[in-house]
């Protein structure tokens, strides 16, 4: 027997795990969710793993080829995206969906910053993210027990739990139902109990510690038992909020990826308070019912944060030196800080000596423009930014404007399809607007006019034709009393006034009668009629003239 | 205890080979015995005798010069030779070889055994001084120092028989078979340094040995000795996690245990310790674990220092495979052997030879997945993934605010790396790149 000296430094044993067998455990902890993935939904949810796992593979092959890298397929990470892409999906996603979410997840998210260990956002997560940008995945959920076959996708759609807490009401199903996983999801967050299985798995193979999904899920109790609503209890409530939604798929298998959680102890329980926050922030105040994949994507860009401030304490030093030298040194560095005057001798600078005459007051034009030339172009550049933006959102004013006339001109003058300003003035006229129809015949005025009702001023447009009769009567702001003032106000009453001209009086021939009680306000529009009568009457296209009002 | 230090790791301790086991002697002391002239921390040592010259067992043969400790002969002979022999530690020293003759004759000039009534400090650290014990658990620093610096300004003595490291149980065979020797030594150091508690710290696989030890306690009525079984975790047996789980102290970065009012002896240094001041006998022996999946008896054995490694292989039955490593000091932080030759020194407490499925086979080093295990697993709060990534980066800047300086190179980060990243040996890179900046300034 002979001694073989090699040389490896210490130590020379190693723990036996390595990146491969971490993503094996990975792989096993998520089997029983996929089991009850296809017990609830059918082979469908197989089907679609299988097309999700293997894309995910072909396209980070498929990019380390074109790149020619080493194939890392092997490492077995690309499988595990895959898996969860594919959990994190509804069972009646087409099967275009996990191919899509693959290419973006594998190649955009992970292989262009580097592939494994150098992405920021967790790939499956931004997989998911994207695909649930599509309207119909994220409304559509499945429901469970409804089986489907791999070829057909004839959902039967069901809500998600979560939107009945969206709602602050609490979910049909009862808590063991919701353990166990019968309720809408998508396929892999439905079974609180399958998800947990994989969490003891997971943490007895030591593959991820307690601190994330522990800090996760414990942020989210807490803030659900503080903010359950009345008549709800508060632990029915956290029981729902931590069971009802993607919580736990996220806590335990999203937020623990290590690549997109913090490196150091305090960061990862930073990393997890900070999600659980973030996520019951959203599902309370934002439109969507769930919030955790967001909330888990936005803490991934904070992650550079949260381990620089979770760099353990120095050992030998205790937390208040720590703290006080962190301090101090912030100190010393917000008083290195000093205000220098800007000095203004490029203006006042004295021309320089020896040379041709112009030559410095040019070299000054030169500097000027080199200094004041990038602040012009940014200037400009902003300036176009918020024009464009502004004109942009400004034509929405408009078409709403127009919509508003529309519906006045479909009022005041019904055979009239198109409103156009007009350029003419007249007394007591707010604004006259000329009615055409199709093929482009004039056939009125629409005349603004406010006159003095019971309660106030009563602005109507009154339609007059080019024979001087009333078209129509719309009012557009009032301040009459509801149901007393407004009793004149209606539709069959302003009809009274159609086909009328001339001067219309309140009783006698070529009289609208008044409304029994609102006496006043029918006659603010019998006198707003007039008056709009009156200045069509007088209306002098051809030259500005102001007229008198009659009364 | 409520105190524990953060971090560290669980490897498979795998002492069943050799745990019950007693010590024995050699059955045959070697032919030649080498004695290096290095082994103190600060320094060769001063030869005092010259090829030709006749030695017996105990006879000093080198001296403290400027520098080193005092070595003894460990057999009777001849000396035959000081020349450069292969050290443990790896490359040539300067050693006395000795030719044995197998007569075992003992030194004249023996040292008296002194009073445990009257024994000072002074007294005490001249003794030891004179007996050349060094840190026997690795550190190899001279124990004298450490005793005349702590007089008076400690309140806590820990025997730190903790022996983290996988596979070896030499000290805990020494703790079990003289466990008497240890309390008593360890309550005269107790009176003699002004100590308020003497804490013998083990770990919780070895409570046989905490049994017999409490045993021995009531029957000596320990007074300030107590003994401590912590829960096995390594590095438990490094000076400042040993202080940390006794005491809930930390040593300030830079500092001593005597910063903190604490004082550790290895357990074989206090048995040693017991010998040169109670019986006499200088530095000579010591207890060295033979273990290892390719070793075909493995045992304990208490050697004259200076055996040749492969001698203590042989007495053991040699291999019965083949040995991929061969290492002494444990397979944690131990060093890999270059020569079986190399003779057993004052801080061997092992020879461990382990065959290539004993140990994961070498597979190449990944990319790091940024899983913190390396973080939470340092008893020193450091953090070597971004040691690791400032040091790929070349930012000097970065890695200064990192405390390299606090490495104790335990090996932590390394083991539990799943990528296989050899993260120690980066953060003494680290270490050795950033000291030299700072003297280049």
């Amino acid at each position: 027997m002979s001694v073989v000296v090699k040389k490896r430094l210490s130590p020379q044993l190693r723990q036996p795990s390595t990146t491969r067998a971490m993503m094996v455990d990975m792989l096993v902890s998520l089997t029983p969710a996929l089991g009850m993935a296809v017990f609830f939904f059918g082979a469908r949810a197989l089907t679609l793993t299988a097309v999700s796992v293997l894309s995910c593979m072909f396209f980070e092959a498929l990019y380390r080829l074109l790149t020619r890298q080493t194939i890392t397929v092997g490492d077995l990470s690309a499988c595990v995206t895959g898996l969860l892409l594919a959990l994190s999906l509804p069972a009646s996603a087409p099967y275009w969906v996990p191919v899509m979410g693959a290419a973006f997840a594998i190649i955009v998210v992970k292989q262009f910053y580097g592939g494994l260990g150098k992405n920021f956002m967790n790939p499956a997560l931004a997989g998911r993210m994207l695909a649930g940008t599509l309207p119909v995945l994220m409304t559509t959920w499945t429901l469970p027990l409804h089986r489907m076959s791999p070829t057909a996708a004839d959902a039967v759609s069901a809500a998600t739990p979560m939107s009945y807490l969206h709602e602050g009401a609490l979910p049909p199903q009862t808590l063991d139902l919701l353990f166990l996983g019968q309720r809408g999801g998508c396929m892999g967050e439905v079974s609180s109990f399958m998800l947990l299985l994989g969490l003891g798995y997971l943490l007895l193979r030591r593959v991820i510690s307690f601190r994330v999904p522990g800090a996760y899920l414990g942020t989210v109790a807490a803030v659900a038992l503080f903010t359950a609503p009345k008549g709800v209890s508060p632990l029915v409530w956290a029981a729902c909020q931590l069971m009802g939604g993607g919580l736990l798929l996220g806590a335990v298998f999203f937020a623990t990826d290590p690549v997109t959680s913090p490196v150091t102890p305090r960061g990862q329980i930073m990393f997890g308070v900070g999600c659980g926050l973030l996520t019951m922030l959203l599902r309370s105040s934002s439109s969507y019912p769930e919030g955790v994949g967001w909330a888990i994507l936005t803490m991934n860009c904070m992650v550079w944060l949260l381990d620089r401030m979770g760099l353990p304490r120095r050992f030998g030093v205790s937390n208040f030196t720590t703290t006080r030298a962190a301090l101090s040194q912030i100190r010393a560095s917000l008083s290195e800080i000093k205000f220098v005057p800007p000095k203004w001798e490029l203006l006042h600078r004295a021309f320089g000596q020896g040379k041709a005459p112009g030559e410095a007051y040019l070299d000054q034009l030169r500097t000027l423009v080199k200094t004041l030339g990038p602040l012009a172009a940014v200037l400009l550049v902003t300036c176009g930014i918020i024009f464009t933006v502004h004109r942009y959102t400004d034509l929405d004013t408009a078409r709403a404007e127009v919509r508003d006339q529309q519906a006045v001109l479909a009022q005041a003058m019904p055979q009239a399809t198109v409103g156009a300003e007009t350029p003419y003035h007249a007394a007591g006229a707010l604004s006259i607007m000329a009615g055409y129809d199709q093929e482009g015949q004039l056939l009125g005025y629409c005349v603004a006019v406010q006159s003095q009702g019971f309660g106030g001023p009563v602005t109507m447009t009154v339609g007059v034709d080019l024979n001087g009769a009333v078209t129509g009567v719309a009012v557009t702001s009032h301040s009459e009393t509801d149901r007393v003032g407004t009793a004149a106000l209606t539709p069959e009453v302003l009809l009274r006034y159609v086909g009328r001209s001339g001067t219309i009086r309140t009783s006698g021939s070529n009289s609208v009668d008044t409304v029994s009680g609102a006496t006043a306000t029918s006659k603010a529009i019998t006198a707003g009629v007039n008056r709009a009568l009156n200045i069509v009457a007088n209306l002098d296209t051809e030259e500005k003239v102001n007229y008198e009002d009659s009364q | 205890m409520t105190h524990s230090f953060f971090g560290g790791v669980y490897p498979a301790t795998r002492k069943g080979n050799t745990r019950r086991k007693p010590l024995t002697r050699l059955p045959q002391t070697p032919k030649e015995i080498v004695i290096p002239l290095i082994m103190c921390a600060d320094g060769p040592s001063t030869p005092m005798v010259r090829p030709g010259d006749a030695v017996t067992v105990g006879q000093p043969i080198a001296r403290r010069g400027k520098t080193g400790a005092a070595a003894h002969a460990s057999v009777s002979g001849r000396v035959a030779a000081i020349e450069d022999r292969p050290h443990p530690w790896g490359g040539l020293s300067s050693a006395i070889v000795i030719h044995n003759d197998d007569r075992n004759e003992l030194y004249q000039g023996r040292m008296v055994p002194l009073d445990p009534k009257q024994l000072t400090v002074e007294l005490m650290a001249q003794r030891v001084e004179a007996a050349g014990i060094v840190g026997m658990g690795g550190g190899v620093f001279p124990a004298w120092e450490k005793l005349i610096r702590s007089a008076g300004q400690v309140d806590t003595l820990i025997v730190n028989a903790a022996e983290c490291e996988p596979y070896v149980t030499a000290d805990y065979r020494l703790l079990l078979e003289r466990g008497e020797q240890i309390i008593r030594v360890s309550q005269v150091l107790a009176r003699c340094l002004g100590c308020e508690h003497v804490v013998l710290v083990t770990e919780g696989d070895k409570l046989s040995a905490v049994e017999a030890v409490e045993r021995r306690l009531r029957r000596l009525h320990g007074g300030r000795v107590q003994i401590m079984a912590v829960r096995t975790r390594y590095p438990l047996g490094a000076e400042k996690q040993i202080i940390q789980t006794v005491t809930g102290r930390e040593v300030p970065p830079g500092g001593s245990p005597l910063d903190v009012k604490c004082i550790v002896f290895n357990i074989a240094t206090v048995y040693a310790m017991h010998d040169a001041l109670f019986q006499g006998r200088p530095l000579t022996h010591r207890a060295v674990t033979v273990t290892g999946g390719a070793v075909t008896r493995p045992r304990n054995l208490w050697v004259p220092i200076g055996t040749p490694l492969r001698h203590l292989l042989e007495a053991c039955g040699g291999l019965r495979e083949d040995a991929d490593r061969t290492l002494t000091g444990g397979p944690m932080m131990g060093v890999a052997l270059q020569s079986l030759d190399a003779p057993v020194t004052k801080d061997t407490n092992s020879l461990v030879c382990l065959t290539d499925w004993e140990h994961k086979p070498d597979t190449p080093i990944g990319v790091c997945i940024r899983c913190g295990k390396c973080v939470a697993s340092c008893p020193m709060h450091l953090a070597p993934t971004f040691i690791r990534r400032s040091l790929e980066e070349g930012d000097l800047k970065r890695l200064a605010q990192y405390h390299l300086e606090d490495c104790n190179s335990c090996g932590c980060c390394s083991f539990i790396c799943p990528a296989q990243i050899p993260l120690v040996e980066l953060v003494a890179q680290a270490r050795s790149l950033v000291r030299r900046e700072e003297a280049g300034k």
